[in-house]
């Protein structure tokens, strides 16, 4: 049987292709909008195969960037390189992609067969041809039996997936998916989002989407490349980019973070308030005021006051964890902790409760101060 | 050419841009050509003696020196008043009637309300000479005033531009939020301060925007108070009379950039109106539903059928006086006026080139403009291009047919210009045209492709399909119901229009407007009213023919439209 979008998953949809030639290779590309810079001299390379997302908040210039590798926006400086080509001033027509739209763009007038058939058809290609190819990719989405239909007829999920198999009917060596989930419901996005990330590994094709929804980007992403005010802040796999963020921006911008105002003390330890406490190997020179980080899944609560004591200020259930948030004794500051259900019930928090806290180590960087927020 | 430095080479373009760069230019110089040309000649002709010696604003002070012009001006902004509160008043309520009342026969009543728009504004002044004038069977409503001038004025303006201030002002009333009249009942809110709190408030953009384009229509309004105004003138006949009667070229171009104030101001107006009503209405309002009021709902029959009723008299006034022997002594039924024979005018052959006109400024009119129309909305690159062209396809609104017309005359008519040849062919006149109203088909236009999904030309490109297919085979089919409501409007208005064509014809290209206009100086008032019938039902069989048309073409398009 061959594989379709909605059949189970096998272990290997999931594994990370291992090519090793880069396929598109993006040099010192800028762009301005008048005195407004979208982009600053962004870097990067994409390997074959590989499935990149660009993440980030709306305004940071992951679209304009896509937009950029299609040749619909012109840069104002910088090359873009595929498969060893130079299309940095070619038309979108020149260039070799499929790009799906956030509003599927389906052409409204023409059946779903005519949409994805349109560009083979001003191929040239032999109507048999043309019919297979089109059979061949309804069936990839599993959509087979739908030709006749017009888009309007479609649910939303549907026709994400006819765009998908208009996308990939000229068999493109770069795929672009520009927020392709936004415009869906949640149940019918999460279930498309392992599809579109399954059909991607068993075709190889070279992915790039844009998202500003992290649960998305590291779900289906081999590398994550997180954008604000136009620049590349990190560039990584889904667990480099949570488990080490390169700057607050994307501490704070993946998953939830604490950040609390500390002093630097020596190489890896910090001051908070009157405590001092571990954390990861930093530059700061002693005395300077920094900001750390850790991830409330990482603090962790004790029955017995330790070194570091916090006030329950409040408890929110969350089903498989409790959020408790903690005010720091000796200090105003405030810190979130999730605690695992079974060992809420060993600690039977309540509200004004006493607890120990204990911040580990090795789960704790440091930034700049001032960087974040929190 | 540092202005084109923004352009790149033309080696490193590809053939696709190099024909969408070109044919953007050619749109560029249509209007240039067609409009600022000649807008700009006839601004040089006010500053110019006979000889073509620049003399200042000499001409404007001689033309405020001389009482006979400058009375024109009061009269003008008189009667454009006076039309602008009757119509605008009437055109309210019947509007009210139509969107917020269970009123019966509402379909009946919109489609007898359009009716004058079918015909050239000659015929309502035309008719109502039959009916008040010194012969007219009603003469005696007007307790001893005459039909002749201001009075007749008022009328057949009003009756002529009321259809256009119904549309606009249905198009207000439609769009209102149920919520809010919902919030307003809970609150036990009385019904005349709901009208006052929610409902006026709610179309006071529209409002004051049909104020303005009723105003403006009026004061340049040329047919009729040319038919009926008597001794008593106005802005837009005095620019016919200086050219045509005194053959004063200068005067004219005096009084023309006169009467583009008004209208320049009106459109200002109506620009700076129009970017502050965007989303006045959010996409979740739940639009409102009227619900029966046996009294309210007879009172607004009452009055929509009453105004129905003079639409109906005007129309068929002029109708029976184009059937009968001589109006009022003869009244047996014949076709004689219909023959046109031996009366000056063109006749028969005035009508055949009105259709060709027509027709013409349908077909190319419609593809040039939605096409620019396109050009501009979605293209990449070339800003500078493409939003100078949607400035000059913003202007022709602010510029009167009288002025458009004779600007076409300095301008194609000078010597050693070299598209002279265009003088006195019919080509000028589908130009002339097309230019006169091309903006409101560049709106229609530009409203139905913003509808459109803005990917739809980059999906597209990315399947490698050069951007004229997918304008065949997606945006036109997608657009089609806008379209066809473009070229029905050209179509309507190259029939019916008076007011720029009169300066341009010859005697191979005279139209049927024209020939009402001389067929009535000349005497031959069963005659003008004939040609004038005829005009009307000519866009009426075209009209009909366009909604048989759409309604076919929309069900064959349900199929896509809404799901199947």
């Amino acid at each position: 049987m061959p594989p379709t979008l909605t059949s189970p998953l096998s272990a290997s949809a999931a594994a990370t292709p291992h090519a090793t030639t880069t396929h598109l290779s993006i040099d010192g590309v800028t762009k301005r909008f008048g005195s407004f810079t979208a982009l600053d001299n962004i870097a990067l390379e994409i390997q074959e195969g590989e499935f990149v997302c660009f993440l980030g908040p709306s305004g940071c210039g992951k679209t304009t960037l896509l937009r950029m590798i299609a040749g619909l926006t012109r840069q104002s400086a910088g090359t873009l390189i595929q498969r060893g080509k130079d299309i940095s001033t070619l038309p979108p027509q020149a260039r070799d992609f499929g790009i799906v739209f956030q509003s599927y763009a389906l052409f409204p007038n023409l059946t779903v067969f005519d949409n994805v058939a349109y560009g083979l058809r001003n191929r040239r290609v032999a109507r048999a041809d043309i019919h297979a190819r089109v059979a061949e990719l309804l069936a990839l989405v599993d959509l087979s039996g739908s030709e006749a239909k017009y888009p309007a007829a479609l649910s939303g999920g549907q026709q994400q997936r006819v765009a998908l198999a208009r996308a990939l009917a000229m068999e493109p060596g770069l795929l672009l998916l520009d927020e392709p989930l936004s415009a869906l419901d949640a149940r019918v996005r999460g279930h498309l989002r392992s599809q579109i990330k399954a059909l991607q590994a068993r075709l190889g094709v070279t992915t790039i989407m844009v998202t500003h929804d992290q649960e998305e980007a590291l779900t289906m992403a081999d590398r994550i490349v997180v954008m604000n005010h136009g620049v590349i802040e990190q560039v990584g796999t889904p667990a480099e980019i949570y488990h080490q963020p390169a700057s607050a921006f994307v501490a704070s911008f993946i998953g939830t973070m604490n950040f609390l105002d500390v002093t630097a003390a020596a190489n890896h330890q910090v001051q908070l308030g009157n405590t001092v406490c571990d954390c990861l190997p930093h530059t700061f020179a002693k005395g300077r005021p920094a900001q750390l980080a850790i991830r409330p899944e990482a603090v962790a609560l004790t029955r017995q006051p330790g070194a570091l004591v916090g006030e329950v200020t409040g408890i929110e259930f969350l089903g498989a964890f409790q959020r408790v948030s903690l005010r720091i004794a000796g200090t105003e500051q405030r810190v979130l902790a999730d605690v695992p259900s079974r060992d809420s019930a060993m600690l039977s928090l309540k509200l004004g409760q006493v607890v120990g806290l204990h911040l580990p180590g090795d789960a704790a960087r440091l930034y700049p101060a001032g960087s974040c927020q929190s | 050419m540092r202005a084109l430095a923004w352009i790149p080479p033309m080696s490193r373009l590809s053939p696709e841009a190099l024909i969408r760069l070109l044919v953007l230019l050619a749109g560029v110089a249509l209007l240039v050509v067609g409009l600022l040309f000649p807008l700009f000649a006839m601004l040089v002709k006010s500053v110019q003696d006979r000889s073509g010696d620049f003399i200042g604003i000499a001409n404007f002070v001689q033309y405020f020196q001389t009482p006979a012009l400058v009375n024109s001006i009061a009269n003008s902004i008189r009667v454009a008043l006076t039309t602008t509160v009757i119509v605008v008043g009437l055109a309210f309520l019947c509007a009210y009637g139509i969107t917020r009342t269970c009123m019966p026969g509402k379909r009946l009543f919109r489609m007898l309300a359009i009716l004058p728009i079918l015909a050239p504004s000659l015929l309502p002044a035309i008719s109502l000479v039959y009916l008040f004038g010194n012969q007219g069977f009603l003469r005696d409503v007007l307790m001893g005033e005459t039909i002749y001038g201001p009075i007749g004025i008022v009328l057949g303006m009003s009756f002529w531009i009321f259809p256009h201030a119904l549309m606009l002002l249905i198009t207000a009333l439609t769009h209102s939020d149920a919520r809010l009249y919902e919030v307003a009942d809970a609150l036990g809110t009385p019904k005349w301060r709901t009208f006052l709190t929610i409902t006026l408030p709610g179309v006071r953009y529209g409002l004051i925007s049909c104020l303005f384009v009723v105003f403006t229509l009026a004061i340049t309004d040329f047919g009729v108070p040319k038919i009926i105004g008597g001794q008593f003138s106005v802005l837009a006949t005095d620019v016919y009379r200086q050219v045509v009667g005194q053959q004063n070229f200068q005067m004219g171009a005096v009084v023309s950039v006169i009467l583009l104030l008004p209208a320049v101001i009106s459109f200002m107006v109506d620009r700076w109106i129009q970017r502050r009503q965007v989303a006045q209405l959010s996409a979740r309002a739940v639009p409102w539903q009227p619900t029966p009021s046996p009294l309210r709902d007879g009172l607004f029959a009452l009055l929509c059928y009453g105004v129905a009723g003079v639409i109906l008299l005007v129309i068929g006034t002029a109708m029976y006086a184009s059937l009968v022997q001589f109006w009022p002594y003869n009244l047996t039924l014949t076709l004689q006026h219909y023959t046109f024979q031996g009366l000056g005018g063109g006749g028969w052959g005035a009508w055949f080139n009105s259709l060709k006109l027509a027709f013409s400024v349908a077909l190319i009119g419609t593809l040039v403009i939605f096409f620019n129309a396109w050009l501009i909305e979605k293209s990449e690159g070339y800003r500078p291009l493409r939003q100078g062209l949607h400035l000059m396809a913003m202007l022709p609104m602010a510029v009167p047919g009288m002025v458009l017309g004779l600007a076409y005359i300095f301008f194609f008519n000078q010597a050693g210009n070299p598209f002279n040849w265009l003088y006195g062919t019919m080509a000028i006149l589908v130009l002339n045209t097309l230019v006169h109203f091309y903006t409101v088909c560049h709106l229609t236009s530009v409203t139905a492709l913003k509808q459109l999904d803005p990917e739809f030309e980059a999906v597209g490109a990315s399947l490698k399909v050069p951007f004229w297919t997918t304008f065949r085979r997606v945006t036109l089919p997608v657009s089609l119901p806008a379209v066809l409501d473009i070229s029905v409007y050209l179509f309507v208005n190259a029939m019916t229009t008076v007011s720029a064509v009169v300066f341009l014809y010859n005697s191979d290209t005279r139209l049927a407007s024209v020939a009402v206009l001389h067929l009535d100086e000349a005497g031959y008032f069963a005659s003008a009213a004939a040609m004038a019938v005829l005009i009307f039902l000519t866009s009426l069989v075209v009209k009909l023919l366009h909604a048989a048309l759409t309604h076919v073409l929309l069900n064959n398009a349900q199929r896509w439209r809404q799901a199947g």
